[in-house]
């Protein structure tokens, strides 16, 4: 009896530390010690470029084979340019890289190196990357990797897919579209061009250069969407602009009736100064003194942004204003007019 | 115990082993499946506790204000960081409208806050109060109902569990997580836990969350000590981050629903070490704790003359506790508050006594005694040496403490 018990006791004992262990509520049977065989060979499909730096561009990067007979897709920069670049294969093998095509809406170049029978990576649209999965990046940080060194390797977490409004050096970051943010540091000289994978070893994004991002001024790590290196490599233009250009009758001016605060040139709040009778925002219930602070859910920090946003609305549209009157939030909806 | 009693429970220590150990001549094909298997496992305990956590968090957007204006020109190097236009976060602490986020969310001095719950709806937001120590702050919007996050009991915390970094910074439509773990506990003279999950604007004001989605701290900067409004972004996304812990948060939020903006308290003196005199030495060979720190000057009004401290006295321990010598006396004054009472224990000539202080705000503090020839070495002494971990406190100044 007293044998029995001490069985039972250890028992539980033993039970209790095998749940302890098991990391994160994984199901039972799940061997948890390596990606490694999710990485698979796709190291030996990332290329290490090499080529003058320029101002503070780094001369170095990182870029995908897309393509057996040595076609590689990266992101654009000073680095792909009509010089060629100098291209170094995992096996240690260096060609010279000629610059097939550019696309600056969604900031991607494609190389080509005179070689047969290479290994690639074929790109898969990311559309099905939830919060919470595990992507892994690779690439030419810091050009660690030299000569027939593979790459390096990193491992995060995925958040969202969203547009982002970034700075590069100080100048607006040109891409336009959604982008995959994750946790994994690839905001590093020579990521950029590298692959993100996902947990089944897919090529689902393309590292992106570093930039800061303007609602954060810190430097974010983010993929582009391999849907637009799919785009890309089959040769389809970049989608226009998401927003609508302003309206294509200059007779039809948007207008919504409210005349803001504004003192000298400094950049003030979106204080309304006065309502014009009759006008969309007299409609809409807009008060002397309300502030604006959102329009169609666009956050409006000062007076000039108010006047960019208005000018980007279309006569006849119905849009939801904003405001903030005393301590309260008040919605209101706008149905713009025409200038008089 | 029966027999089948025992054998089941032998089967089911044999099942979970079996977890552990397979055989090793499982095919490629396999092992990769397994390694996806536990990677798809981990990605839903992650998304399931940012979900659980996602009704408590708050974007809060701001109007107005300026950039936080550098102090001096030696102020520290993370001043030259520029305040971006948001959004940023907070979490409901209460179901009643009070938010807790940091006080870098306000380094500007907004003129308007809103907050955004997560159902979309806005409220106008009061800011109530500020802790510049635990760089935390405290709004107030007029809403009921809410979904109160829930926090786990601070001793429960464990250095090496998993935690999630969350916020609304983006402005996305889905926070931003990253996913870390607990890398200590009882950080900064105890106010805060570290991780290495990634911290930035991003989720400062946040919450640190557990996998089951309760909040382990509300991400804050902390560098060093003391500092300005930005101190401690300087080390954003480098697997150095910090939150407040609940029992922390406890300490300060009556004082700060009572709108007391909570500073960092000063004794207001000039510390300067024990010279190095033949005779203290022979003393401190003597008696090993003796050692202590010299006060070389007082400002006057200050907490120091309040407590008729001299100069030329020796700070002998704080709290009970021994101290030897500038930087960490420094160091353990660090996260005092202004209204905070210290007792000190003072070696005046051959007396010792215990000293009761209590500590004021720098702005509530006046100019330094012009110290003897020989003491204004001593002040210059006071500096702690570069590198220190305090390094971007202002220690060239004379009002250091």
């Amino acid at each position: 009896m007293q044998r029995r018990r001490t069985i039972a006791a250890c028992a539980t004992c033993l039970m209790s530390v095998a749940a302890a262990t098991m990391p994160l509520r994984a199901a039972p049977g799940v061997r948890t010690d390596s990606v490694a065989p999710l990485i698979g060979g796709a190291a030996d499909c990332v290329v290490k470029l090499y080529g003058t730096a320029a101002g503070r561009e780094h001369g170095y990067g990182t870029g995908v084979l897309v393509s057996s007979d040595g076609r590689i897709v990266t992101t654009l920069s000073l680095l792909v340019n009509l010089r060629g670049v100098r291209v170094v294969l995992p096996d240690g093998r260096r060609f010279e890289g000629r610059l097939e095509r550019i696309d600056e809406r969604r900031q991607l170049a494609l190389v080509k190196i005179e070689a047969e029978g290479l290994p690639f990576l074929a790109p898969v649209p990311a559309t099905d990357l939830a919060g919470g999965d595990t992507v892994m990046a690779l690439g030419n940080w810091f050009k660690i990797a030299e000569g027939n060194e593979p790459v390096s390797v990193c491992k995060g977490v995925f958040s969202v897919r969203t547009p982002l409004e970034a700075r590069r050096l100080a100048q607006d970051f040109d891409y336009i579209g959604d982008v995959l943010i994750y946790d994994a540091l690839t905001a590093n000289p020579g990521a950029a061009g590298g692959p993100l994978l996902d947990a089944r070893g897919r090529f689902v994004g393309l590292v992106g250069k570093v930039i800061e991002s303007v609602s954060t001024n810190t430097r974010i790590n983010y993929a582009i969407p391999s849907e637009e290196v799919i785009a890309f490599l089959g040769g389809e233009a970049a989608e226009p602009p998401r927003e609508p250009a302003a309206p294509v009758d200059p007779s039809r001016k948007p207008y919504v009736g409210v005349k803001l605060a504004k003192l000298g040139y400094r950049h003030v709040s979106a204080y309304v100064e006065r309502v014009r009778p009759g006008s969309p925002a007299a409609e809409a219930g807009i008060r002397v003194d309300d502030l604006i602070i959102a329009i169609d859910g666009r956050r409006i920090a000062d007076a000039d942004e108010y006047d960019a946003e208005v000018a980007r609305l279309l006569p006849g549209q119905v849009v939801p204003f904003t405001l903030k009157r005393g301590a309260e939030i008040v919605n209101v909806e706008v149905k713009v007019g025409v200038a008089p | 115990m029966t027999h089948a009693n025992l054998h089941r429970c032998l089967a089911w220590v044999l099942a979970l082993f079996a977890c552990g150990a397979r055989p090793s001549g499982t095919c490629a094909a396999d092992v990769a499946e397994e390694a996806r298997q536990f990677e798809v496992a981990k990605a839903r305990a992650i998304r399931n506790a940012v979900a659980a956590i996602a009704p408590s968090m708050v974007t809060i957007e701001t109007v107005g204000g300026a950039q936080p204006v550098r102090q001096g020109m030696r102020g520290p190097v993370e001043e030259s960081f520029r305040v971006a236009d948001g959004p940023t976060t907070g979490l409901l602490l209460s179901n009643d409208g009070l938010i807790l986020a940091s006080s870098f969310n306000f380094a500007r001095d907004p003129s308007i806050i809103t907050v955004r719950l997560s159902d979309g709806r806005r409220f106008v937001a009061t800011l109530l109060a500020r802790d510049q120590i635990r760089r935390l702050a405290l709004l107030r919007i007029e809403a009921e109902n809410l979904s109160a996050a829930r926090w786990v009991p601070a001793g429960e915390i464990q250095v090496g569990q998993y935690s999630i970094a969350c916020g609304h910074g983006l402005g996305a439509s889905q926070p931003f997580a990253s996913l870390g773990i607990v890398s200590a506990v009882g950080r900064r003279n105890g106010i805060a836990i570290q991780t290495d999950a990634k911290t930035s604007p991003i989720n400062y004001g946040g919450p640190l969350i557990d996998l089951d989605g309760r909040v382990l701290g509300l991400i804050v900067p902390i560098a060093g000590a003391g500092g300005g409004a930005l101190a401690g972004v300087g080390w954003y996304d480098s697997g150095i981050g910090f939150a407040i812990p609940r029992d922390r948060v406890d300490d300060v939020l009556s004082r700060l629903r009572k709108g007391e903006n909570i500073e960092p308290g000063k004794i207001g003196v000039v510390l300067a070490p024990l010279e190095e005199d033949p005779l203290d030495e022979m003393f401190r060979d003597l008696f090993p704790s003796t050692r202590g720190v010299r006060i070389a000057a007082l400002a006057r009004p200050s907490p120091a003359e309040r407590a008729e401290l001299q100069a030329g006295d020796i700070i002998l321990e704080l709290e009970g506790r021994p101290i030897s010598d500038v930087a960490e006396l420094q160091r353990k004054l660090s996260d005092r508050a202004a209204g905070e009472k210290i007792v000190l224990k003072v070696k005046r000539r051959w007396r010792t006594l215990d000293v009761a202080v209590l500590l004021a705000a720098p702005k509530d503090i006046g100019p330094f005694d012009t110290p003897e020839e020989e003491e204004e070495a001593g002040a210059d002494d006071a500096e702690l040496p570069p590198g220190d971990d305090d390094s971007n406190q202002p220690t060239t100044q004379p009002e250091g403490d």
